[in-house]
């Protein structure tokens, strides 16, 4: 009878281990940084609480936008209201986000959501809300993700597509927000929500910790401050501080210089976010000539370094792009039809400091001239590849270079030269005393709650 | 051309080709005129240019001058340039002073020509340019220079001024654009221009036909290569298109002045021609009703200028007409009764001669004794009441005056016999007879067509030389046709013919070669022959003699 009472037990057991099927893979635990590892924090060293912070920005914030940033003021925005799978910081790891941990299995990656993740006005975030959220600006990712549970995806490798590195992840682009109704910011899941700006003030808007006193319960999360962010024309950033903003990103050398002479502000330089590069189609009759990129630095008027962002093997990521598959995108105009200019984009100022340069140094020959075009102009002659040279800002993509070729050049550079300029970075005017701020790997600061680790 | 239309061409010839003439003239004149006016403008433009670049040069200087101190007294430049601190103070120095100062270019540059600040292309620091000082020294200090930018070159009058620092000469090159507002500043009238042309577009098209030019030159720093002085040209022009419009005007005010005087001045000719006109074309009409039997036109006007004479000579030249029309009718009246009495003057004598024959041989006859009297008077009585019935035929017809031909079936051979026979003696002239036979009848009177033999054989006999020579009567059909065709009528003589003036005028009243003929004899032929609807026709040769075909109807035609 025993024996029988074990059989059965055993067979029931086994009955039981069939009908559960796989088990549910195990994610690895969190990856963290020690509460102490200050490397990439910013402002107090002790911990301080502020009930209101306010922060200048010196360019148009623009809510259809969101989340992908597409200037330095949405890049700062964005990032306290929007969140992606992951975050990057200044040192390149991989932090979490909206994920609390995440595994890889080949070409696969698995992310399980944030236990409790909400979007501002309560409701749960799911990994379907996860793939709708891509589906609207990166339809290729959304086909290659797979639903695992509620808060389980997993994203495989597309068809002849690059490899995808963790990282990919944490690209604002890719946050997870949904459409407000009636039009507006979109929802996210960030620690502060904003719903618009404030009445009579259209030049403010103010970032509300969530649940305080809004969505997503009383009480708000973390002890975050409320935001007050204020937009200020370029020339108008002194004239912020003198007002009381408590923080003001800027790459101005009059604004740094007066901030200096301020009682009370510091100078955070952040992480070099940008690099300029020189792109000249395949066959430009004249060549590049003498560079002398160390004379390059004093051509701008910011914060800037000779380029020497460099991949695993030494060189400029951006410079390897025969490794990315991009090939075959010849520009179409014979080097003889091109014009003899280095444009750039009128509105970048140190694009058009770096042309001037070019210029002056006479490298793509003398009588080439430098021409500033509007921004759309500037895309469309770029795509066109009809002069002799363009100056061109590229973000620091750290996650996936190829992809951010792919986003950034046009297909006929991998034929022509890309020439690495400057790297260039702003700095951070931060009002002695505010909330810790994390710093990711783009520069981008976030603010952090007194008590959460970065 | 009628004399209407002379009249309104020359009435418009005479009123419009003075007045092209003195638009014309006009024309020439006022364009001579403003274009020297603007001549004046343009070189008064000119001198004008001249003295304001020399005072924008001055003021150039001015500032340059005002700079230098600046740039002396200036630690931070000093310790920049000198030292190779805050070199971002250095290269934006340049750019700052420049747009204080209110300049368009801004160059230092040190000992070596090395440009260590630039205001108009700030990052062109530490490129090597010394020969635009030295050729600026070489112009005198001033000059129009090609500044670079970065986007692209603009012309500048540039100025030179040099200063030391900490033992190192530094020169500054600052200077104002040259540009299209510079220039439009000069000169406030729209029609003047100002362009300015450098090597090597030296060349500026001007068509003197559309502006007057004028020109001045200034130095020009050509940097490159093989860097120099050259000359550039100020180009005033004084574009013509409001003296042509003006022209355009002027020739349109005189094309309606001359429209609008040629269409008074055809109405005026027009009315004035048709006034003149009028009466010269009712006396052509007038004239046009005048003929010989329409000479009661009656010529009348009161007016007192040549048409009135006109007419009034018409008139008087038709009054003169009318008196000789009326004589010429008298004068034919009485030759038509003189011929008349010819004619029968000679149609009697015709009668008359055989029976003065007849007495003749009676005479002779009784010289010969009684017997040959009664016997001639019964050979000849026949003749003699012939003659006398042809008498009593003739008066009668006379009675009735033109009497009409009787038409009836004529026997022409006999009537041919019988005119032969009553000849009596010719002399030496032979007649001969030549019949044909089975001749048909003809259709006319026998007394008309023994009228036109006695005439055509008399008329033969005169025509033989001395009375000899041969005359011969035939008779036959005519052009040998079919029976009822006609007969015709043949006198041929062997006498002296007739020219061809002669024979022109044989058939005229009253022409004659012979002395003593009445000239009526071929003339009374023609129309009776013409009356019996016959035809006349002569063959003559002069000395080779005449042959007369008279050819008439046949009975039965």
């Amino acid at each position: 009878m025993n024996s029988l009472r074990k059989r059965i037990i055993v067979v029931s057991l086994l009955a039981a281990a069939c009908r559960a099927g796989r088990p549910r893979a195990e994610l690895p635990p969190t990856p963290g940084v020690a509460p102490s590892d200050t490397s990439c924090t910013l402002a107090a060293s002790a911990v301080v609480s502020r009930d209101t912070v306010t922060l200048a920005v010196t360019a148009p914030v623009d809510p259809a936008h969101a989340p992908a940033p597409r200037n330095d003021a949405e890049r700062l925005v964005f990032a306290q209201l929007y969140e992606s799978l992951l975050r990057v910081d200044c040192q390149g790891r991989a932090l979490p986000a909206l994920a609390r941990s995440w595994s890889q299995d080949g070409d696969r990656w698995t992310f399980a959501l944030r236990e409790g993740a909400r979007f501002w006005d309560g409701a749960p975030v799911t990994a379907v809300d996860v793939v709708a959220a891509w589906r609207s600006r990166d339809s290729g990712l959304a086909r290659v993700v797979t639903i695992a549970d509620d808060h389980t995806l997993s994203v495989g490798k597309r068809a002849g597509g690059p490899d995808m590195p963790l990282e990919l992840f944490a690209d604002p682009a890719l946050a997870v927000t949904k459409p407000a109704p009636g039009g507006g910011w979109p929802i996210g899941t960030g620690r502060l929500w904003l719903t618009g700006a404030e009445a009579g003030t259209p030049d403010l808007l103010v970032a509300r910790p969530v649940g305080h006193g809004g969505p997503g319960g009383p009480g708000g999360r973390g002890g975050l401050p409320v935001v007050k962010i204020t937009s200020t024309p370029p020339d108008g950033a002194r004239d912020a501080l003198d007002g009381g903003a408590d923080m003001l990103v800027v790459d101005d050398p009059a604004t740094l210089e007066y901030a200096a002479r301020l009682r009370g502000y510091t100078d955070a330089p952040l992480e070099w976010s940008r690099t300029y590069v020189l792109l000249v189609p395949a066959g430009e009759r004249a060549g590049v000539g003498d560079l002398r990129l160390e004379s390059l630095r004093e051509a701008v008027h910011g914060d800037a370094r000779p380029a020497e962002e460099s991949d695993e093997k030494g060189h400029p990521w951006f410079t390897e792009l025969a490794r990315c598959g991009l090939v075959g995108g010849r520009d179409a105009v014979e080097a003889g039809a091109r014009r003899r200019r280095i444009v750039y984009n009128q509105a970048d100022r140190s694009a058009a400091d770096l042309a001037a340069r070019l210029v002056g140094l006479g490298v793509l020959g003398r009588g080439t001239a430098a021409a500033g075009l509007p921004a759309a102009a500037f895309g469309s002659a770029l795509r066109a590849g009809g002069d002799a040279g363009y100056v061109l800002e590229l973000h620091a993509r750290v996650y996936d270079a190829c992809r951010a070729a792919a986003v950034e050049l046009p297909p006929w550079s991998s034929a022509g030269k890309v020439v690495p300029l400057l790297d260039v970075r702003s700095h951070a005017v931060l009002r002695r005393a505010l909330p810790r701020l994390w710093s990711d790997w783009d520069g981008t600061l976030r603010f952090a709650s007194p008590t959460a680790s970065p | 051309m009628t004399f209407r239309a002379r009249l309104l061409v020359g009435f418009g010839a005479v009123v419009l080709v003075p007045l092209v003439i003195f638009g014309l003239r006009v024309r020439t004149v006022m364009a001579d005129r403003l274009t020297a006016a603007y001549q004046q403008r343009v070189t008064s433009l000119v001198a004008v240019i001249q003295a304001d670049l020399d005072q924008q040069s001055a003021g150039v200087a001015t500032r340059l001058a005002a700079l230098k101190d600046a740039v002396a007294s200036d630690n931070r430049f000093r310790a920049a340039v000198l030292q190779g601190g805050d070199r971002s103070y250095l290269l934006d120095y340049a750019g700052n002073a420049m747009r204080l100062a209110g300049l368009a270019m801004l160059q230092i540059q040190d000992d070596e020509g090395r440009i260590v600040s630039s205001g108009h292309f700030r990052n062109e620091y530490d490129q090597l340019e010394p020969d635009l000082p030295r050729l600026l020294a070489a112009a005198g200090g001033t000059a129009l220079v090609r500044a670079r930018t970065p986007e692209a070159p603009f012309l500048a009058l540039a100025r030179l001024d040099s200063l030391r620092l900490g033992g190192r000469r530094f020169t500054l090159v600052g200077g104002i654009g040259v540009d299209s507002s510079f220039l439009a500043r000069l000169t406030p009238d729209s029609e003047l221009t100002i362009a300015v042309t450098v090597p090597p577009d030296s060349a500026t098209w001007a068509d003197p036909a559309t502006q007057v030019v004028s020109t001045l030159t200034r130095p020009f720093v050509a940097e490159g290569d093989s860097a120099r002085l050259l000359a550039a040209r100020i180009v005033v022009t004084h574009s013509l298109a409001s003296l042509t419009a003006l022209r355009r005007g002027v020739a349109l005010s005189f094309l309606v002045a001359v429209v609008a005087t040629g269409a008074i001045a055809s109405l005026l000719a027009a009315w004035l021609s048709t006034r003149i006109s009028r009466p010269l074309t009712a006396l052509a009409a007038k004239t046009a009703e005048v003929d010989v039997d329409r000479l009661d036109v009656a010529f009348e006007s009161d007016r007192a200028d040549e048409i009135g004479t006109l007419t009034r000579l018409l008139g008087a030249m038709t009054e003169r007409l009318r008196a000789g029309a009326a004589r010429l009718r008298e004068a034919e009246r009485r030759l038509a009764v003189g011929d008349l009495a010819r004619q029968v003057n000679h149609d009697i004598k015709n009668g008359l001669i055989p029976i003065r024959n007849v007495f003749r041989h009676f005479a002779q006859a009784a010289g010969e004794g009684p017997d040959r009297l009664a016997a001639a008077f019964r050979e000849r009585q026949p003749t003699v009441e012939s003659s006398i019935s042809y008498l009593e035929s003739l008066a009668g017809n006379y009675a009735r005056l033109s009497p009409q031909p009787t038409g009836e079936p004529c026997d022409v051979n006999a009537v041919v016999r019988e005119t032969v026979s009553r000849l009596g003696d010719t002399g030496r002239a032979e007649v001969r007879v030549e019949l044909a036979d089975a001749l048909g009848p003809a259709r006319a009177d026998p007394l008309v067509v023994r009228r036109i033999l006695e005439n055509l054989i008399g008329n033969a006999l005169d025509s033989l030389a001395a009375g000899a020579g041969r005359v011969t009567v035939s008779t036959g059909p005519v052009d040998g046709g079919a029976s009822g065709s006609g007969v015709r009528i043949t006198v041929a003589d062997t006498g002296k013919g007739m020219t061809k003036e002669q024979l022109n005028r044989a058939f005229d009243d009253f022409y004659t070669t012979k002395p003593g003929g009445t000239g009526l004899g071929l003339s009374i032929v023609r129309r009776l022959v013409l009356d019996a609807s016959g035809a006349l026709r002569v063959e003559t040769q002069p000395g080779a003699g005449s042959r007369f075909f008279v050819d008439l109807p046949g009975a039965s035609a």
